[in-house]
Order: C-alpha cells, then structure tokens, then sequence
C-alpha cells in the first residue's frame, strides 16, 4: 500500500506506465467494490470450469468421473472426434439449425414488428399474444408442439388428412428427412418474438421528425423505410441477429426433449451431442473436447457479439 | 379531372395494398402463434380417450377439468408431486430474482458511472458469459457442486442461474443508468449525501422500472431452466417444473390431456408476469439496449 | 459566507489540461462569473471547486479551509444545475427538504425552513407539485430554494438560466441579480453568454482553452480586454479585429490596410505602437466608436458596406475592411445599402492596439 503511494509521489508521471496503472487502480479502489460480486459469480461459475474443461479434454476418465483414475491421452480426444462421422453429421445439423432459425426468425420478428407498429383496434392484445410463445418454456413448447406432430393423433396429420393433402398422417419427427425442418419450425415459433421485441423497440427510436422530412421530401412508404427507418434499425438489428445466433447455436432443450437427437442423430446438434456423449455415454474426456472445440468457434462469434453490443465504449463521459 | 382523380388515388391504393399484406401476414403469424396454444388448452379439457381419436375432436364433446384436478389434489400421488415440482420453481426463482438484482444493479452501476482501470475489460468479459452453452460447463460444475457438497440442492441451481441473468441485466441496467442525467448525484452530493447514498436515494428509486425489467428476466429463464436442474437434481422432492414435467411424462406416456394441462399450468406464472410487466421490458428495452 | 481561493489549480487527462493554472480570489459577498465559449474549462472549473472532480494539483480554499481532499458534501456549498437536476421522484417539497434531511436537521426545523424558502421564492403553492408537472421557470426556481433552503457559505451556478427562454431569462437575470444583493452572498456564475456576466457579475473571469484570460470587473474588462480573445468575447456586436501594417510615413506612425490606404495615429496610440515588438498590429473598434461617412473626409480610410441590419434604435452595419468584417451602428435615419462606398473614421482615445503575433494588448508604456 505505501509502495504504491509512493511511488505516485514520484515527481514526474511516465506517462501510462506501471506505477501510472497501479495507482490509477488504487484511485478508483472503492468502485470495485460495486462489480466486485458480479465478478467473483463469474468467476466461479465460468472460469474455474473454462479451465477445467480444457484440462480434462486430454484425459480419459473412467464413467464414474472418479478424477484420480483419469489416464493422460493428449490430443487423442481431439483426433477421435476429427474423424468421426458422427462429427460431421452434427455439425451439418447444427449449421442448418443455426443458419435457418436464426435467419426466419429475423425475418418474421421484423416483419411483425413492421405491421404491428401502425396503430390498430386491438394491436395491444395481438402484440401479447404473440410474444407468449417467447416466454413460456422451451420444456412445455416441446411437449406441445410433440403432442401435434404425434404420428396418429396430431392435428397438423389430422388437417392435412382432413383436407386431402395426405392420406394418412405424415411422420413429422420421426422420419430422418422431416425431423430437423419440423424442430426448427418449433424453434422459431419460440424465438421470433424475441426479435419482434427488439425491432420493435428500435422502432420507437426512429425520430418522427425525419420521417415527416422524407415524406415532405416526396419519399414512398417503401423509400421511407429504406433511406430513415432501416438505416435506423442496423444496430438492433445486428445485435439481435447475434443474439439469436448464439442461442440457437446453444440450443439444446427443443431437439432434446422433442427426439432426443434422432433418428439416426438426424436432429443432433452439437450441444446434445456433448451432452450424450458426456451423461449419456460417460465418454468425459471426449465431451470436453467436444466443449473447447465449440469454446473456440464461439470465441470467434463472441469477438464481434463483444463489439456490436458495446458499441458505444468509444464515447467515454468523464465521470 | 377524370386524369387528376386516377393520379390521385393510385398511391392510395398502393398503401392500401401495404396495409393488407400486413392485416394478412399477421394473420397468419396468429394462427402461427396460437394454433399449438389453443390446441394444448383444447386437448387439456379432454380426457384421455378422447383426446386419442381419428378423426380427432377438434371441440371437446365432454369439455372435463380432470386433468387439472388431478395436479392441483394433493392427496393424489400425481398432485403431490406437481404441487411440490411447482413450490421448488417458485423458490429458485425467485431466489435467483432476488440475488440477481442485488448483484446486477451496483454493477451495472458502476459499468454506468466509473471509469475504473479494466472497466472495459470486466464488462467485455461480462458480457461474454452469455456466449457460452450450459453444456460447456455442465461438468465441471456438476464435480465442483459435488465437491461442495450442493448436488441434489436448491443452492446449485441458484448459483448457476445468477450468472446466465447476470450478463442480459447488467448490460440492460447499465443503459438505464447511462440515461439517468449525472447531475442529479452531484446534486445529491453537493446536498450532503454521500457517494453511495446518492445511488441509493437518488439513482436506485429512478431505476426501478429497469429493475423490474431485470427481474422479471431472471425470474422467466430461472423458471425455464431444464439443462442444469436435470443434471444437478435427481432426488424427486427436489426437482423444479420442467424436469418435474419431464419425469412425469416418461411415466405416462400416454396421458396427453395430463401433459398438456400441466404445460399449461407450469406457463401460468410466467406469462402472466411478463404480460402484467412487459411494458417496463420494452421500455428497458428500448433506453438500454437500443439507444445509443 | 465566506472567501474562495482557487490558486495555482490544474485538471488534466494525461496531456489535455482542461484547467490550466487557474488563480483567482472570490471575496466574501462577491458575484464572479466564469465566462467563456464552450470547452474552455470553466464548468470543469466549477466542478472542481464543489469537489465533483478531483483536481490534479493546487489549492482550493473555501473561508479558512483547504477542502482539497473533502467531498462536496463537507464543504459547504450549493449548487444550481443548467438541467436544475431535480430529483424527479421527489415532490417540490421533498427536493427542499432533501439537502436537510442529509444534515439531519430536526424535522421541525426543516419543516421551517423549506416553508420559509418557498415562501421567499413565491413557489408555496407548488410544494406538493412534480418537477414535471413544472414550467421551465418553476423549476428553476426550485432549483434556487434548494440551493438557498441550506443557507451555505458558496453558491456555485452552472448556466443556471440557459434553458429557458429569451424573455423568462432576462427576468430570471433581474431576480438573482436581487437575490444576490439581498442575501450579499458569495456566488460563482458559470455562462457562456458574456451578457449574463457583464450585467450581473461584480467580476469576471474570462476563460479560454483551459487558461484564465482575465480577471476583473465587467466594466474594466469591456474598457481593456486583455488580449483578442476578451476583446472578441465581450460585448455584442463583438468588437471588430482589423489586421493592418505598422509603419513610419514621413516621421510619423500609421497603420496600412491591405487596400492600400494609411490611417495616421494618435501620439498616445503612437507611443503604444513604437513600444511593440512587431509591425503586425490588430486594430480593436468596438461598434460605437466608429463613425460611418458617406463621403471622404480626413482620417476616414474607405470600406464596403456589405449588410445592414436595422433594429429599431439603431441600425448595424457590417462592412469589409482590410480583409476583416466590421461592425458599425448608426442612427436609424443613416441610409446605407449594401455594396455602397463608404469612409470609417476611428475614435483614437477608445481604439484598441493588439500585438498580431502575441494578440495581447500593446501597452503604452
């Protein structure tokens, strides 16, 4: 403590050296202790096991988990999982699933958002019913959603039986070409609230003024979302295209509850592959493995996830 | 004249023709929307006869609150169980609730106001949390809850579900308190409070709403959570709703009505929350998130 | 009340000095008003001495103490925001009550004194009120009970009236002007407008790019800006700068515009000149001083008229000269048109004479 006091005694700064830094740090002591809890859950909660993983994805351990028996096998995880073909098919999967759920679910929350933001006889009521499907479980979505897809007694079979469309009810989950188009039909159905939400928040932050400017301009409905209010959505709507990337990304709950990642890994994803491969087959060494390699692709993500979110670190207020 | 009334009225029509493909496309995302909703409400008042049927019934003949009763009795085994899975959602979450802002909002505070060494760094790596799936640290967490000795407790679940709100509501707050004007604090100051005083009586009252915004948050994805509760629970008196739910149906397999009524109940709590508070959401929505 | 010293007081972020070597005396009772455009360093100023940043190096003195180290709450101050800082939750009367209420005054007492505040300030009747259920005004006042209710030692004022509008803010100029001679009490004035400081100001500190201008009364800085800057800040129209040519014409000094034409000098202004270091000299007229002809007489050099403004009282007039604008009212009757020749003849004894390379006064001895 006196050390460092001391030194910012010193006559001259050198600029932002080492003692600058430490005594900018003893400076600003008491505000660490507003973040200082919110880090130390962090801490726990993610850094212990960042390293952990990657520690025991060069080991092999027996089903048990019991640790002192682990046996050292380098990159042998890494290789097993490179050239299995399992790998590859999940990871198909997975892009497909990521890729297309995050992409309609954009696509239908901006539209929805776009035709609920002019104001109609019951606009209010429409908007809450459309956003309950963002907010009940993913657990009970799953279940509601199997329950309509059911083989014999599903409603969606049983419309299309009764309009002729197919003779008999269609397979929806459980034939491998159907199964992974129907769970991202639930996903969506889950997710494009999310982005409805936002977009139409951003909304709300198109200034009436401009829009006003455009029109006296002589701008069309359509050039008037085109050159004002698009323009206006670009930052909510990259963060919430990334949110949902990653969400989907991480999915787990819908392919796992609705088929358990078949027929014939038809729905894995990754994520319920690592789990599979952690709980299910006790294969510990391989799951985390599996985990690092999914660490590092979200690292890259989570690089401009970082930077779209926090757009706003450039303008610093003195404070 | 007959010129000038055509000039007119062919941009009309254009809007008009907008505002149609809108009435339409919300039409069908309704449907979209509601279809699965209505048909689990309709299949929750049927019994399990005639919820199996083909044709099916597409209105209940014999409209029965079966289903219902039998989770809500706790003298039946079914309505013990679903009664108690409920009791343990409603403590974690609101636990998580509760912890979650009492951490998040000096925090998002301090992100907000101070320009502490690492500020950006911290906040960075905050946030980034929100990058990772449960899985990633589903094992290492479930040795380190098993090495504290908090497997098959409320405690774990509680732990981990403060730090997947933590990053969505610091982020979120922090917006709020860029917004709130700075000089109401040096007022507060200069008026003879303290630093932390002025946050408490000045700063906190006026945050409110993006408290609520929070927690509702946290309390909605506590309530949800299925990956750790399954993993970490596994004593029957302790599982929360989703796993509850799950257990119950890979032991009736058939009972759909039963299923789908509790789907329907384990949804009550929370939609009813947000749609009550979703306006403090939008609203934090908008100041923090979207507002630059 | 009490004195306030601010001497030898610095604020920088790494290399930028937001406040540089700032000395000045507040005394007892007096009204200062810290002037200048924006980004000059006099809020940075202000905030330093109600301790809402920390000063990088020097020394505060509020009466007989150094409150370098306190924080604002011990030292006795109030402070008026330009945005009033209103605490929005509070009602009229908790916003009065609330700086008591932190010095744990008896509820009695605070009772008392908010009641006598709101009395003085004619606001009794909006106490259980909203700040936003306020007129712009209202809340400004509020702002000043709030400030008042303490009874402290300084106020200090941070462009307490600029957002309000034109006529509200004369008559709010007029009310703290009273306010002040009423209670003689010691208050530092933020502005950027040069009018709100020269009419209510005992003194004025002229701030810019961090430095301390000039010190001094109003009228002693209008009289003799110290260098350009004050010169150009104070008074409005702002005073015309011409950039001519010193030299010596058959003995005697004048000064040559870029048209080529010479104005001969005063032997006082003459004097002025030959103590300067440079033949690049700025010549500062005020608009009053110059004196417009139609026709050529002696000691008028010729310009182009290139607007005209009337007002009512009196018409302005701008016209170029030697490569600069130039602002001249005449009486209202005076008709001038655009593009018209016309001849400006200087008063000597209320000329100013500006270094062109220093841009500080050229002192006459």
């Amino acid at each position: 403590m006196t050390s460092v006091t001391g030194q910012a005694n010193a006559p001259r700064r050198p600029g932002p050296a080492r003692a600058g830094t430490l005594r900018n740090v003893w400076q600003h002591r008491a505000d660490y202790a507003y973040v200082l809890p919110a880090i130390v859950v962090m801490l726990i909660v993610i850094a212990y096991p960042i390293y952990y993983t990657v520690d025991l994805s060069f080991y092999t351990t027996p089903p048990s988990l019991q640790l002192r028996d682990k046996i050292f096998v380098g990159f042998d995880n890494y290789q097993a999982i490179l050239t299995s073909e399992v790998f590859w098919r999940v990871t198909w999967n997975t892009l497909i699933w990521t890729f297309l759920s995050t992409v309609l679910s954009f696509a239908l929350g901006f539209a929805t958002a776009l035709a609920l933001h002019r104001d109609f006889i019951g606009r209010g009521i429409l908007r809450a019913i459309l956003i309950i499907p963002w907010v009940i479980s993913a657990v009970a979505a799953s279940y509601i959603w199997k329950w309509i897809y059911h083989s014999d007694f599903g409603v969606i079979g049983a419309i299309l039986v009764g309009l002729g469309i197919a003779d008999r009810p269609p397979n929806f989950i459980d034939s491998v070409g159907t199964v992974l188009p129907s769970l991202i039909v639930v996903n969506i159905w889950r997710e494009f609230p999310f982005a409805m939400i936002m977009i139409m928040a951003g909304l709300q932050t198109v200034p009436d003024q401009l829009l006003s400017a455009a029109k006296v301009d002589g701008a069309s409905a359509w050039q008037r979302f085109w050159h004002v209010t698009f323009p206006h959505l670009r930052n909510v709507s990259t963060v919430t295209v990334l949110l949902l990337a990653v969400a989907n990304f991480n999915s787990f709950i819908i392919p796992w509850i609705m088929t358990g990642g078949g027929p014939s890994n038809a729905s894995h994803i990754w994520i319920t592959h690592i789990y599979e491969l952690a709980f299910g087959r006790q294969r510990w060494g391989v799951a985390s493995a599996y985990s690092v390699l999914l660490f590092l692709i979200l690292m890259t993500i989570g690089y401009f996830y970082v930077r779209a979110l926090s757009g706003d670190k450039k303008k610093d207020r003195e404070a | 004249m007959a010129e000038t009334s055509t000039a007119r009225a062919r941009p009309r029509k254009r809007v008009d023709r907008w505002r149609w493909a809108g009435r339409i496309f919300l039409g069908l995302m309704l449907l979209y929307t509601a279809v699965p909703m209505v048909w689990m409400l309709l299949t929750s008042i049927k019994s399990g006869f005639a919820a199996m049927q083909l044709p099916p019934q597409w209105w209940p003949a014999e409209p029965t609150l079966a289903s219902y009763q039998k989770l809500l009795d706790p003298q039946n085994s079914v309505g013990a169980d679903f009664l108690h899975f409920f009791w343990n959602s409603l403590i974690v979450s609101t636990l998580t609730t509760i912890l979650g802002v009492i951490v998040a909002v000096p925090a998002a505070y301090a992100f907000s106001r101070f320009r502490f060494p690492g500020r950006n760094f911290l906040f960075f790596a905050v946030l980034l949390r929100n990058m990772f799936p449960a899985v990633i640290f589903l094992v290492p967490l479930f040795i380190l809850m098993r090495w504290l000795g908090l497997v098959n407790s409320h405690g774990s679940l509680v732990v981990t579900y403060l730090t997947f709100g933590l990053p969505l509501s610091i982020w979120l707050l922090k917006g709020f308190y860029d917004n709130i004007p700075i000089q109401l604090e040096q007022a507060a100051r200069i008026d003879g409070a303290t630093r932390f005083q002025a946050f408490l009586k000045i700063v906190m009252p006026l945050s409110v709403p993006g408290i609520i915004a929070t927690a509702i948050y946290s309390f909605i994805g506590a309530w949800n959570e299925y990956i750790y509760a399954y993993t970490f629970l596994n004593r029957n008196d302790q599982l929360t709703l989703p796993v509850g739910i799950q257990r119950f149906f890979s032991e009736n397999t058939t009972d759909f009505p039963g299923l789908m009524a509790a789907s329907f109940m384990m949804s009550v709590p929370v939609v009813v929350l947000f749609l009550v508070l979703q306006k403090y959401f939008v609203r934090a929505l908008t100041e923090g998130a979207v507002k630059h | 009340m009490a004195r306030v010293v601010l001497d030898d007081l610095m604020k920088s972020y790494g290399n930028f000095h937001a406040v540089n070597h700032v000395s000045l005396t507040v005394e007892d009772g007096e009204f200062v008003a810290l002037v200048g455009p924006s980004g000059c360093g006099k809020t940075t100023t202000l905030n330093l001495v109600a301790g809402l940043l920390p000063i990088t190096s020097g020394d505060i003195t509020i009466g007989d103490q150094v409150v370098n180290d306190l924080d604002p709450k011990d030292r006795d101050i109030a402070m008026v925001f330009q945005n009033y800082a209103l605490y929005p939750q509070k009602s009229v009367y908790k916003n009065l009550a609330f700086p008591l209420q932190m010095r744990k005054l008896p509820r009695d007492e605070i009772d008392r004194k908010v009641k006598e505040a709101a009395r003085v300030l004619d606001m009794t009747h909006l106490l259980e009120r909203k700040p936003r259920e306020l007129s712009g005004g209202q809340q400004q006042r509020v702002a000043l009970g709030r400030a008042l209710v303490r009874d402290p030692a300084v106020f200090l004022m941070d462009e307490p009236l600029s957002n309000l509008d034109a006529k509200l803010r004369v008559q709010m100029r007029s009310e703290l002007k009273r306010f002040h001679h009423d209670l003689q009490a010691t208050i530092i004035y933020v502005t950027h407008d040069q009018l709100e400081a020269v009419t209510m100001a005992d003194k004025m500190a002229v701030m810019n790019g961090g430095n301390l201008q000039q010190y001094d009364s109003p009228a002693q800085v209008f009289a003799h800006p110290a260098n350009m800057f004050v010169a150009s800040f104070i008074g409005s129209p702002a005073m015309s700068l011409i950039p001519l040519e010193a030299s010596t014409v058959d003995g005697n000094i004048v000064l040559t515009g870029a048209e080529g034409w010479s104005l001969p000098l005063s032997s006082f202004n003459s004097r002025k000149i030959q103590n300067a270091k440079t033949r690049k000299v700025v010549l500062g007229a005020r608009h009053s001083t110059i004196k417009l002809h139609k026709t050529a007489v002696s000691d008028a050099v010729p310009a182009k008229a290139y607007t005209v403004e009337p007002t009512g009282d009196v018409t302005f007039v701008q016209a170029f000269l030697s490569g600069a604008i130039v602002n001249i009212s005449v009486p209202p009757n005076v008709d001038v048109a655009p593009d018209e020749q016309i001849w400006l003849e200087f008063d000597q004894e209320r000329m100013h004479l500006f270094d062109g390379e220093t841009e500080m006064a050229i002192k006459a001895d």
